[in-house]
């Protein structure tokens, strides 16, 4: 059967899977806050840069490895923010070249959710395993000072170490590699005070028979027909997103935390056209969803917050899903990324906010001059 | 032989009578130039006439601002700036604006400032008018929200979710658990 299992944890720092992981150094926030910042500082830096291209390409292999080997496993991701901790644990198949089928259990309301199968049928999407992929290594090259470690280990196998760090001096990210084919086995993502805010670990990992399919490798429970899922295009270039502008999206080409526009998907739904916008920093991952419309009164599932003065839903159980209603536009936010940047990003996207006597006499004004210009 | 002249024009209007019109009949019957001419001036002053008909709302439009310059009375006469002349004077009388004899550097005491103190009351009123007209106007025209709402949307967000972990290259969250909305900002 396939374990999967969501806990949300207000309060508890969740730290049972870094001694799953075997790697000393990815143990509770306090003694990574002490070892981050007794490494942080330029001269630390100035002496990994030598190792930095050896820590590029082996990222580069590890997002080369997600694609091309054959394997399964338990992916654990643990996340934490000032309001507790969540774990997700999800099974994972992937054949070599093929797509990759996981499946997540929400065993809290001890409903199954669906299966997922990837639409990367043709092994071009920038999918990966722990975020290393081609796109985000190139990313976390441009944002981070990359550096190789040394050697560690992690699921009870050799692994090289990759270290990103931040120009200020203070670590951002901890990669394990498998030494024998570069699948990424465990990554530590550290806030600017060095404290763990995410923690993905890649256990009881198997490399698979190649020659099976990953829908042939995986349980019954968990095969679905290929086709399903994937109703997004192809990824968009850049050039592409941005040339949206004209006809009527709202595509900023950079979000606050010094995330970049990197990558977009569109697809047709029942009420319209809904265009995706991926920014990055190479770590933070933030997923923007445009649709023309409004939101209705009530979401299911959903709760109203305040964030930046601004009120807009989030989704429970996870509350890294946030959307709001914005010049006719819905804005649905996914996010892996801090807080802060998280709530920066929603403070940067437009909102429909309490419309006041000068606002509704503005807008009057606009609608008078359109309805006497014989231009418009 | 002597053409018509300005008596063609007499003619057009209406204004000759008894003998000149006679003469200027006969003149007409014999000369092929001043009939040609004749005909012209009528159909000129007939299509001035139409531009007239065609436009009493001006006419009307027109009559209603002198009517508003006061009830009674012909409009003040316009205070103007008097060379001084050597010798010469306005001539006494409040209807009277041209020079008389001897200096003068007083205008008359019937010459009223422009504007009077009415045409500044009616100005202040169109003003204010105009601004209430058009904020009453312009906050109508702003009701009913932002334009274009479109349809209502319930974000799918298991998709997005599956969307945004082939971004990352992470796999997908759960979508939210189904139940009534709460904790409600106030």
């Amino acid at each position: 059967m396939v374990a999967a299992l969501v806990v949300a944890v207000p309060g508890l720092l969740v730290t049972a899977c870094s001694s799953q992981s075997g790697s000393s150094a990815a143990g509770g926030r306090d003694a990574v806050t002490a070892a981050g910042r007794a490494t942080a500082g330029r001269a630390a830096l100035a002496s990994r840069r030598p190792e930095a291209v050896r820590a590029v390409r082996l990222l580069s292999q590890a997002a080369q490895a997600a694609i091309v080997t054959s394997y399964q496993g338990q992916e654990v991701v643990t996340r934490w923010s000032e309001g507790g901790g969540s774990v997700l644990v999800s099974s994972i198949w992937h054949v070599s070249g093929g797509p990759t089928v996981t499946q997540t259990m929400d065993a809290g309301a001890s409903v199954s959710s669906q299966p997922y199968l990837s639409s990367d049928t043709d092994g071009q999407s920038p999918e990966g395993v722990l975020g290393v992929t081609a796109p985000l290594v190139q990313l976390l090259e441009s944002h981070y000072v990359v550096s190789y470690a040394g050697t560690g280990s992690a699921d009870n196998r050799t692994a090289q170490v990759v270290e990103a760090w931040r120009d200020d001096g203070s670590i951002a990210a901890r990669f394990w590699l498998d030494d024998a084919t570069k699948l990424p086995l465990e990554r530590v993502v550290f806030d600017q005070a060095s404290h763990v805010i995410g923690q993905d670990v890649f256990i009881d990992v198997s490399f698979a028979n190649p020659g099976a399919s990953p829908q042939q490798a995986a349980p019954a429970s968990a095969r679905v027909s290929a086709g399903e899922q994937g109703p997004w295009t192809d990824p968009l270039s850049r050039h592409e997103l941005l040339a949206l502008r004209t006809r009527g999206w709202h595509v900023p080409s950079g979000l606050p935390g010094g995330l970049s526009l990197f990558t977009g998907a569109r697809t047709q739904a029942g009420t319209g056209t809904v265009l995706d916008l991926g920014y990055s920093d190479g770590l933070s991952v933030v997923s923007v969803f445009e649709q023309h419309g409004k939101l209705p009164a009530t979401l299911p599932g959903w709760r109203k917050i305040k964030v930046n003065g601004r009120v807009v839903f989030v989704a429970d159980p996870d509350q890294r899903s946030l959307t709001w209603s914005g010049r006719g536009m819905v804005y649905t936010v996914v996010a892996d990324a801090p807080a802060e940047t998280v709530d920066a990003v929603v403070g940067a996207l437009p909102h429909d906010g309490p419309s006041g006597f000068w606002k509704r006499m503005s807008r009057g004004i606009d609608r008078l001059a359109s309805w006497a210009n014989p231009f418009h | 032989m002597s053409h018509l002249g300005d008596r063609l024009s007499a003619l057009v209007d209406g204004e000759l009578d008894g003998a000149e019109l006679d003469r200027a009949h006969a003149h007409l019957a014999g000369c092929e130039p001043c009939r040609a001419e004749a005909a012209e001036l009528r159909a000129l002053k007939q299509k001035l006439r139409g531009l007239m008909d065609g436009a009493p709302a001006e006419a009307a439009m027109t009559r209603r601002l002198i009517a508003m310059t006061g009830p009674g009375g012909p409009m003040p006469p316009r205070r103007r700036l008097l060379r001084v002349m050597p010798g010469r004077r306005p001539a006494a009388g409040p209807a009277s604006s041209r020079p008389g004899p001897g200096p003068a550097l007083k205008p008359p005491k019937a010459l009223k400032p422009w504007p009077s103190a009415r045409r500044r009351r009616y100005l202040v009123l169109g003003t204010v008018s105009l601004v209430v007209g058009l904020g009453t106007a312009a906050f109508t025209a702003g009701g009913g929200g932002d334009a274009a709402p479109g349809p209502r949307i319930t974000p799918p967000v298991e998709m997005y979710s599956v969307e945004h972990a082939i971004t990352t290259g992470e796999v997908p969250f759960p979508g939210p658990t189904a139940g009534p909305s709460s904790d409600a900002p106030p």
